[in-house]
């Protein structure tokens, strides 16, 4: 697996993934930490295959125990099949994740774990002193879904938003956007259902500072990637599935 | 080793899970004994002098049908329980295996000895449930041959029932009927039974 910084200042922002180890029928993801003093989140830890390379790669960055936190952006498989087994490892921690998504999630096994359900209005997540909030995006793509922000280190996960299909081992940021967007084109188009939902959406990500926008799949966007991926976006009719 | 356990896993679902269907059928043929005794009750009312030894073997078949329902109901609740330690135990041992697989791999990595601590509990959890699971197993295996005793005594009353037949002149042929139906009730439910404890027999978890 491997180990990317993406932000270093009184706490971190750590990217961890391409593991060489995955199955070649599974979708590649990227998972997120935000690690601070004593405590640490995991964003979107992924899918059932994918627990032990990441928690081996945790390791690296924190001690079980402080692995305090889990968040999914909603309820795929890729996202959080891995519940059950983080619920035998992490017996202490909270699962932050839609209220809606609970008596599904629960399939996966969570019994030791608490679950915090969030409001479809989103919230906070509060660790140590930082504050990672909780921002809407529903039905994109999933009915309730959640993105985050984080003002201090200026990175905005945005779940499934931003993803691409790549073979294995591409470099983790996006390098030259325009030859970037066919990788994205078919994925958004699928998969993101509502115009209406993107509009919004749209309106309330322009009006954050964003270094770093970082989707579960292929690269991350920085700099004035950022703002060419909302352009891009907001132009690409959506919910093509329906037309067909 | 891994495979091993996984295959293992899926025998134990399998044959947790279809005994439930024997178990059903069992009930089925219980509701048909008791529906035989009350046919006969209401032959050897009518048949009257002709057909005395008959009666009290209609109440006796009406019993072992009741018990035959009764142990079959508390079967199933059993046999449910012991399918959700199924489940907890496939999870318990699947994290074990996982955890131990990360310890493996990162030895390298600073926080590795964090480790110890959810891979000890992790055993531990694994042990404890197979210990349970082995325990309302043998119980259930203890439950399925308490049910083969109604069962064979239904055999043994259909016999004599047959015999009781014979003095019944007109009323011959119903109670004989009433006396098959019996014999063959019996004998599918030994036979259902039979097979559930073979399922159970393939199972074998070591603790
Ligand atoms: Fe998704
Ligand atoms: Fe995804």
């Amino acid at each position: 697996m491997k180990i990317t910084k993406i932000y270093e200042g009184a706490y971190q922002w750590i990217m961890y993934g391409r593991d060489p180890n995955k199955p070649e029928k599974i979708i590649d993801t990227n998972q997120y930490a935000v690690r601070t003093k004593k405590r640490c989140l995991l964003i979107d830890p992924g899918g059932v295959e994918l627990f032990a390379p990441m928690l081996s790669a945790v390791l690296h960055d924190a001690p079980v125990e402080e692995i305090t936190d889990l968040f999914a952006s909603h309820q795929d498989p890729d996202i959080i099949s891995s519940l059950g087994l983080w619920d035998q490892a992490l017996p202490n921690a909270k699962l932050h994740a839609s209220g809606l998504w609970e008596g599904f999630l629960r399939h996966f096994g969570c019994e030791n774990i608490e679950y915090i359900p969030i409001a479809d209005n989103g919230g906070v997540i509060s660790l140590d002193n930082v504050e990672i909030q909780i921002v809407p995006a529903h039905y994109l793509h999933a009915s309730a879904n959640f993105h985050l922000y984080d003002p201090e280190a200026k990175i905005f996960m945005s779940g499934d938003v931003g993803a691409a299909l790549e073979p294995a081992g591409v470099p983790v940021f996006v390098e030259d956007f325009d030859s970037h967007i066919e990788k994205m084109r078919f994925f958004h188009q699928r998969w993101m259902p509502s115009e209406q939902a993107k509009r919004v959406w749209i309106d309330k990500v322009r009006d954050l500072e964003i270094d770093i926008l970082a989707p579960q799949h292929g690269r991350m966007f920085q700099g004035d990637d950022v703002k060419r991926f909302l352009d891009w976006f907001e132009g690409l009719q959506i919910g093509m599935a329906i037309k067909n | 080793m891994n495979t091993m356990k996984v295959n293992n896993a899926k025998s134990h679902f399998v044959a947790v899970a279809s005994i439930a269907a024997e178990l059903s059928a069992v009930m089925e043929v219980a509701k048909e004994i008791s529906l035989a005794a009350a046919n006969a009750k209401a032959i050897a009312f009518r048949a009257g002098e002709k057909a005395k030894g008959f009666q009290p073997i209609t109440d006796f078949i009406n019993e072992l049908a009741k018990e035959t329902i009764e142990l079959v109901n508390d079967i199933n609740q059993h046999a449910f329980r012991l399918y959700q330690l199924t489940v907890n135990e496939h999870r318990m041992s699947g994290a074990y295996y996982k955890f131990e697989q990360v310890a493996q791999n990162s030895t390298k990595m600073h926080y590795a000895s964090s480790l110890t601590k959810p891979l000890n509990r992790a055993k531990i959890n694994m042990l404890e449930c197979r210990k349970e699971f082995n325990q309302s197993l043998s119980r259930l295996l203890e439950q399925l041959a308490e049910v083969m005793h109604p069962a064979r005594a239904a055999r043994v009353i259909a016999a004599n029932s047959r015999i009781e037949a014979s003095q019944a002149g007109e009323y011959l042929q119903g109670l004989q009927a009433v006396a098959e139906s019996v014999d063959h009730a019996a004998q599918v439910i030994h036979e259902k039974v039979q097979k559930c404890r073979s399922a159970l027999s393939v199972i074998n978890l070591d603790s």
